[in-house]
Formats: C-alpha cells, sequence, structure tokens
C-alpha cells in the first residue's frame, strides 16, 4: 500500500467514471458509492446517461464527502475512461491535480494546456479483462480495483460487497473471480501510479447511512405509508418507483399492474382508491399529460389517489434521461375545470421518503388527489440519508367510515355538506352505503345533479377542503442567514447546489437565506410573503427555460417583489458555482 | 330471493323506445336470478346516453370518464374481487375513445363483466357516426356519407383472448337477461355486446332492421361455444349478425393471478405499519 501521509487530507472529492452505454458505468459507479458510504462518507452520484442501451456517451459523477452533501460538486479530481472519446469530453471538467485512467491509446493527440497539471495513464481494462478472465464483463471490477488504490478503499469493505452481491445468486466461484478481478486492478494500478497522486480517503466507521435513489425512497415510502395498489406505464425516470413496488407490494398483501399506457394507469389507481385501497401511480411529463383527465376526475369525485411525478427534459420526448424542473405548474394548474389538489415537493432523500408517507395521509384526509413533484436528479441519483423510522409512522384515514359506524347513518351521503368540506367515506361493498361516485356535477347522495345552487354549494364545498389541509401541510423551510437581505427561492433537487452557493458566498461575506419551497399547491402565500419581506434581492432558482417556479410566486404573493431568474436549462443539474457566481455577477 | 325490483332505483329518462331500457330490465333480471346483494356489485359507466344507467340501477355507481371504464373497473376488481363488477360503455366509449382499454382487459382477462351498448351512433352528441356506423350513413358528421369501415367487438374481443364472448339484442330482453346471467358466471373477462337501437338518431339499424338481420346462435344446436374457429367463421358471416354466447373458454382470471390472498381483499385490509419487516427491507440501502 502507498504512503499517503504526505497528502492533504481531502474532505471531498468526485469521480467521473465515463464510457459509452453497456460500458458498467453505472455498475461501477454504484458500488463505488456504496464502498464510499460504507467508509462512513456522504455519498452524492450524478448521471449523465443517454436514452438508448448501447453505444452512445454516458457518464456518471461519484461524489463523496465528509460533510453532509445534496447534490453534484463543482470539481472533479479523478476521471476513469472506458474510452478515449470520453476523456476528450472530461478533460476540461478534470481539475489540476487530478488523475486520469483510460482504456486506449490516443490521449496523446490532447491539446498541451488541457492535459496541465493532470496525469494521464493508459490502462487497458478491457485487454486485461480478457487476457486474465477470458470475459470482458471483468472490467468493471478491474476498475473499481484501480479506483480504490488511488482512494486507498478498505478492501474489506470491498469484498465483503462483492459478496453481498454475488454470492446468493452466482455461488463462491463468481465471488472469487471477482475478488481477483478487483485485486489486478489494484496492482496495475498501484505499478503505475505515484503515491503523489493518490487521492486517499479517511477509512471512517460507517456512520449509519443509507444509499438510495429518490424513487426507492418515494417507494419505501408509499409502502411504509400503507400504499397497497400501483398501476402505472414505463417511463424514464420514474419506472423504479413502480419497480422496486413491484418487488414488495406482494409480500404486503398489495398488488402491482403494468397498465396499457398512463390513461389507464392513473384510471386504474382512481378505481383502486374508490374501492378503498391506498393507490398511486408513478409517471413523468408525457404521461402525466395524459394523466390530466383522470387528475381531474379525482378532483371532482374526491378520490385519494397519489402520483409520484420524476421530471425529465422536456417539452414532448425531450431527453427522458436527463432531468430538469419543466413540469413544475403541470399539476398545479393543469387539467380542465376548478378541483383542489396538493402538490409536494422532496428536497432530499429523507424528504422523498417522508413527504411519500405524508401523502397518503394527506389524500385520505382531504379525499383529494396528492402529487410528489421531484426530479431525475433527485430520482434515479444515489445520495446518503439518515435511516427511516417506522415506528413513528401513523396512518390517518381520515373520515374513512367503519362498517359499524356506516350502520349507524340514516340516510348516508357521500358527498355530504359538512363545515370543512369533508364528507363522510364509504366503500362499495359495505352495508348501509350505497352511493354514487360521479364525474358530473352531483349531489350530496353522488347522483347527477345540473341546479345552479346546488353547483355553487358544490364547488364550495370541494374547494373548502384546501382551506382545512393548509394548516396540515409541509412548512417551507428557510436555509442560511434568516435575517439577510439577499433571498434565494428553489425547490426539489437544485437544494444541494444552493445550499453549496450559499457557503461559498458566505465566504466572500454575502449573506443569504434560502425558501426551500416544500408545498408548492396549495401555495405557502404566508411563508413566502414573511421571507420575502426585508430582502432587497430575491433569486429564484430553477432547472427550466420559463422560470416555473417563478411564475408560481408572482402569481400567489401580491406585489411580489422582483424576482431574478437564475435558470439552467442544460439537462444538467446545477452545480453550487453556477448559482454563486451568477449571484455575485448580479450584485456587482 | 331478490326480485329485479330490488335493483331498480327510479325510472331512467332515455328517450321513449330507447334500446337502453331493455339493458335496464335485463340486467336487473340477472342480477335477481343470481339472489346478488345490490351493495355488493359495482356498476362504472362511461359517457353516452348507457351512463344514465347508474341513476337508475340500484348499486353501488361509479360514472367516471368517456372510455374509462375499464381501468377504473379493473382497480376496483383487483382491490375488492368479491364484489360483482359490472362495466357498462356505448360504440363510442369501447370501441372508439376506450379501444385501446377493450383489448388489453380482454388479454389480461379480469373478472368484469363488460356490457357493450351499441347502437351503431354517438346519441348523447346528437347523431355522429361511430366506430360501428355502417360505411355511407349519412350523418351531422358525415353529410356525405361515412367513408369508414365499422369494426365489430367481438371480433376484436377473440383476436385479443377474451374468454367469454356474447352479444345480445336489446328487443329480446329474455335472451339478453339469460345471456347475462352466464356471463355473471363467468370467471374472467366477459364482453355482452348489446344490439340497441337508437330510435332518435339511427333510422337504419331499427328494431325491424335487427330483428331481420340477427339468428341466435343457440338455435343451432351442433354450435359449440368452445370452437374458437367456428366462432371466428360465424363472426365474419356477411349475411348474419349471431347473437347469444359466441365464444367461452376457461382460463384464470388476472385477479387470482395477481393477488396474493384472493380472500383478502386488499381494499379492506386494516393497514398497519410493520415496522420490523419494513426495517429489514430497509438493510438493502446499508
Amino acid at each position: 500500500m502507498a504512503n499517503l501521509s504526505q497528502h492533504k487530507h481531502i474532505t471531498d472529492i468526485s469521480v467521473l467514471i465515463a464510457g459509452k452505454a453497456g460500458d458498467g458505468v453505472l455498475f461501477t459507479g454504484n458500488v463505488l458509492a456504496k464502498i464510499l458510504k460504507r467508509q462512513g462518507w456522504e455519498v452524492v452520484t450524478c448521471r449523465d446517461f443517454p436514452s438508448n442501451i448501447r453505444g452512445e456517451a454516458t457518464s456518471y459523477i461519484v461524489r463523496a464527502s465528509l460533510d453532509r452533501v445534496f447534490g453534484r460538486g463543482d470539481c472533479i479530481e479523478i476521471l476513469l475512461a472506458f474510452d478515449c472519446n470520453a476523456v476528450f469530453r472530461h478533460i476540461r471538467t478534470i481539475s489540476r491535480g487530478g488523475v486520469v485512467l483510460c482504456d486506449g491509446e490516443g490521449v496523446g493527440a490532447m491539446p498541451g494546456q488541457l492535459k496541465k497539471g493532470k496525469t494521464f495513464h493508459r490502462f487497458l481494462i478491457r485487454q486485461l479483462a480478457k487476457d486474465n478472465f477470458d470475459q470482458e464483463i471483468y472490467k468493471n471490477m478491474i476498475a473499481l480495483g484501480a479506483l480504490s488504490y488511488v482512494l486507498d478503499l478498505d478492501a474489506q469493505i470491498i469484498q465483503q460487497i462483492i459478496a453481498e452481491m454475488f454470492l446468493k445468486r452466482k455461488g463462491q466461484e463468481i465471488v472469487d473471480k471477482n475478488i481477483q478481478a478487483l485485486m489486478l486492478g489494484w496492482t496495475k494500478a498501484e505499478e503505475m501510479i505515484s503515491d503523489t497522486e493518490c487521492h486517499a480517503l479517511d477509512r471512517r466507521q460507517d456512520q449509519g447511512r443509507l444509499v438510495l435513489s429518490g424513487d426507492e425512497a418515494m417507494a419505501m415510502g408509499a409502502l411504509a405509508g400503507g400504499c397497497r395498489f400501483i398501476a402505472a406505464y414505463p417511463i424514464c425516470p420514474a419506472s423504479e418507483v413502480w419497480q422496486w413496488l413491484a418487488i414488495y407490494l406482494p409480500q404486503f398483501n398489495g398488488a402491482v399492474v403494468q397498465a396499457e399506457d398512463e390513461l389507464a394507469a392513473m384510471n386504474m389507481a382512481v378505481g383502486a382508491a374508490y374501492a378503498g385501497a391506498r393507490a398511486m401511480t408513478s409517471t413523468s411529463g408525457p404521461g402525466a399529460s395524459l394523466m390530466m383527465e383522470a387528475f381531474s376526475l379525482a378532483g371532482m369525485a374526491e378520490i385519494p389517489v397519489v402520483v409520484a411525478h420524476v421530471q425529465r427534459v422536456g417539452p414532448a420526448t425531450g431527453t427522458p434521461t436527463k432531468t430538469e424542473q419543466s413540469d413544475i405548474t403541470q399539476w398545479i394548474f393543469g387539467s380542465h375545470g376548478d378541483f383542489p389538489r396538493i402538490v409536494l415537493a422532496p428536497g432530499t432523500i429523507e424528504e422523498c421518503f417522508e413527504f411519500t408517507v405524508k401523502a397518503f395521509n394527506l389524500a385520505e384526509k382531504y379525499q383529494c388527489p396528492v402529487i410528489l413533484m421531484t426530479e431525475l436528479d433527485m430520482g434515479q441519483n444515489l445520495r446518503t440519508a439518515r435511516e427511516f423510522h417506522f415506528d413513528k409512522i401513523a396512518i390517518d384515514r381520515g373520515r374513512l367510515l367503519s362498517q359499524e359506524e356506516l350502520l349507524r347513518i340514516e340516510n348516508f351521503k357521500r358527498y355530504e355538506f359538512t363545515a370543512d368540506g369533508i364528507s363522510p367515506r364509504a366503500l362499495p361493498g359495505m352495508k348501509n352505503g350505497l352511493h354514487m361516485v360521479e364525474g358530473n356535477e352531483h349531489n350530496e347522495h353522488g347522483y347527477r345533479d345540473e341546479d345552479p345552487d346546488l353547483r355553487i354549494r358544490m364547488m364550495d364545498k370541494r374547494m373548502k377542503k384546501l382551506r382545512a389541509a393548509s394548516k396540515n401541510l409541509i412548512p417551507s423551510k428557510v436555509w442560511g442567514d434568516s435575517k439577510a437581505k439577499i433571498g434565494i427561492i428553489g425547490t426539489g433537487s437544485t437544494l444541494g447546489a444552493i445550499i453549496e452557493a450559499q457557503a461559498q458566498l458566505a465566504e466572500k461575506r454575502i449573506k443569504t437565506k434560502f425558501l426551500q419551497l416544500r408545498t408548492l399547491w396549495p401555495f405557502p402565500v404566508k411563508e413566502a410573503e414573511t421571507f420575502l419581506d426585508g430582502c432587497r434581492h430575491v433569486f429564484v432558482v430553477e432547472n427550466n427555460a420559463s422560470g416555473q417556479l417563478s411564475r408560481l410566486v408572482k402569481s400567489q404573493v401580491e406585489g411580489c417583489p422582483r424576482l431574478r431568474h437564475i435558470l439552467k436549462y442544460s439537462s444538467v443539474p446545477f452545480r453550487p458555482m453556477d448559482i454563486s457566481e451568477k449571484i455575485q455577477r448580479a450584485l456587482r | 330471493m331478490r326480485k329485479k325490483e330490488d335493483y331498480h332505483l327510479e325510472n331512467p329518462a332515455w328517450c321513449r323506445g330507447c334500446g337502453l331500457f331493455g339493458v335496464f330490465d335485463a340486467l336487473k333480471r340477472a342480477a335477481a336470478a343470481q339472489d346478488l346483494d345490490p351493495e355488493q356489485m359495482v356498476v362504472v359507466t362511461g359517457i353516452g346516453c348507457h351512463g344514465r344507467l347508474n341513476n337508475c340501477f340500484r348499486c353501488y355507481g361509479f360514472h367516471g370518464l368517456h372510455g374509462r371504464v375499464l381501468p377504473v373497473a379493473a382497480g376496483v376488481k383487483l382491490n375488492n374481487p368479491g364484489l360483482l363488477v359490472v362495466g357498462v360503455s356505448g360504440d363510442g366509449d369501447a370501441y372508439s375513445i376506450g379501444q385501446g382499454h377493450f383489448i388489453h382487459a380482454a388479454r389480461r382477462n379480469v373478472g368484469i363483466l363488460y356490457l357493450v351498448v351499441d347502437n351503431r351512433i354517438f346519441g348523447l352528441t346528437q347523431g355522429q357516426v361511430s366506430p360501428t356506423t355502417e360505411m355511407g350513413f349519412v350523418s351531422i358528421s358525415t353529410p356525405y356519407g361515412s367513408k369508414e369501415s365499422p369494426i365489430d367487438g367481438p371480433r376484436l374481443a377473440l383476436a385479443a383472448g377474451a374468454t367469454f364472448i356474447g352479444r345480445g339484442f336489446s328487443g329480446n330482453v329474455a335472451h339478453l337477461a339469460g345471456l347475462l346471467e352466464k356471463a355473471v358466471k363467468h370467471r374472467g373477462f366477459a364482453l355482452v355486446e348489446v344490439l340497441s337501437p337508437c330510435v332518435t338518431h339511427n333510422k337504419i339499424n331499427t328494431y325491424e332492421w335487427f330483428r331481420k338481420n340477427i339468428y341466435i346462435l343457440q338455435d343451432d344446436a351442433d354450435y359449440r361455444p368452445s370452437d374458437k374457429t367456428e366462432a371466428w367463421k360465424r363472426l365474419h358471416d356477411p349475411q348474419k349478425i349471431p347473437i347469444g354466447l359466441i365464444y367461452q373458454e376457461t382460463k384464470p382470471p388476472f385477479e387470482e393471478l395477481v393477488l396474493s390472498d384472493f380472500h383478502r381483499p386488499i381494499a379492506r385490509e386494516t393497514l398497519t405499519v410493520d415496522a420490523p419487516r419494513l426495517e429489514k427491507i430497509m438493510e438493502k440501502f446499508r
């Protein structure tokens, strides 16, 4: 092992793994993320994948930090490239002092200034795999071995992870071969790479964190929150929610359907929720467009249904595998007619879990659709998170009647007028609860009724529920110096970059406060007003081209001050400096 | 034993002579013959004149969107399979806007009784052509005659793998009720298409026209509804429209395959948070 004592202490590092789709970039990165987490580091990954299975350029950043981080960083120190093109594509993003490992020739042709301050190594991973294992697939484990050497990772942890991955499914022989491949990569790297190039990371105790994606956290939240039915249609980047539940729901007496399209997915979830199950669907922009009609039905018929929306680059098919926040207003202002809806926006993995649990309670309490608004960066990338606490979860089914309660009611009215607009609910199959559920305007029993006065009362009854709900929603969170005169507003996965930008600005003696909008609808008007009060400059940070979030704020806050845009719609998530530099420039 | 009046909520308000009266009557009779508790029955309807059935049929009712009867009905059935779930659509609802769901419900074999009331016209929207309207038909949407060939629901259902395919005529309520009784007992997806004249907007496909053009399959003692090839042949007869039980086969219904415990309806579970089990699952993220 290298003597690493002379190196400066590393607290934050990013490794970029790059190649073509099909090279195993994701696998390599995910294993690296797990190793780093077990070694006590906080981890965030950032994928940049094409929308095809094989052949096109792909890259994956694995960031590790000793401090809590929530998004990608500014710099990349290590590049592991499965081909030379990947080096050409990414060399500009590699910091001085960085190390580049490349499977191939041709790096020499690169202009000198791009190479300055970085070291390059020809590391023929595929050849090593073929020569030693007769199979190219071992290249990923060899690559991991080399990275482990450069980062001085704990070999025992890696071997443990390999065993967890392969022992049960493939047997001891495969475990051994993978460990051999790992050690081969390590040894070859040791021969090639000098001590001074290494970036040795502290080996700490596992901090008890989890490492998972937002999609997985939402799925786990759904399972814990009592969701027992999901119908969905395959779509990037939301399928993981449904696919994770496809494994676990049947074990919890739940059911999963792959619907023929999103129209069916949403209507099945509506039917399931009407029948009495906690039901959901998961989708992204194009699917959400197809779900809009049934969303309106759920609002009108007061059906408690939950939708997990993981945003990708739009419009139309856009770039399905890249991140954006351009559907922010889709569920807030979307679909036909006026009806109540609740839109939540988690900004961390913990929030993905907690808000999903909460979504099911809110849906049943206020008998309306609840949307979880997130984006690919949160949904598909891995992040470390504090462990989830299940014993704190309470299931609140609102005014759902038990059979005993229903039997005591004379003349049950499904849409009874009440003070808060929330009516008692009975399920089909229950005794003494016969009623209609109507997409047409209806009376208290649910039967179609076009009387103009009744129409007003029914509309008011439905809309009134949001007033009751607004006391029970997830409050916005203010990060940073609450007395600062410079305000930043954001939502969802931009949280990580914004918090780090705040720290960068603080170093330049620019004090900021950041309003993380966690409930997008009903819009937290008072919280926004309080935040904006006393702000000299306000910046709204969002991953889209038109400033949807700032439009939302402006439409809801009377006399809203000038909001300045910080937009990014390159399909790549914000880096902290994208935000801090823009703010500094604007203040100059 | 229940009577058909037990399912009668109020008198329907369809046009005088509308085929839907026959459908309403036949469904009540079929339910009574099964002695079904109205509280154990859900009727899901789409948009069209048929959608008013909910207003007069006494049971749990769901009147949703145009063309989305089957996904809603499937959502109900999967979460409470003990209920009798009846979907009712018109020809526009089932074969035009809802066509995608139709073939998938058939191939999945979800346990829904699906009644498609076919009047070969869009009645509620004042008489435009539907996917089952004959070519050349002059309507408000086709002033120079329809240039499109009609499709046939039972043929599509057979091709898609439906396990029960029947066709009735709202002018023969006794026969239709008998067919519905069989369909109610069927395990899996049961399509019953009902030829049902629209007395206001379709002056071609009248009661008289249907009577002249249909025949009852079961009048032929040799007809076996298990014979798919023969069913296909009969459905392609250019002269006559067969009614009765066209095809039936035994196949496990979707809900029996999908649900881990068919007898423990998801919709009626008492939800609890099983913390130890969830913690064990969470370990995979360590």
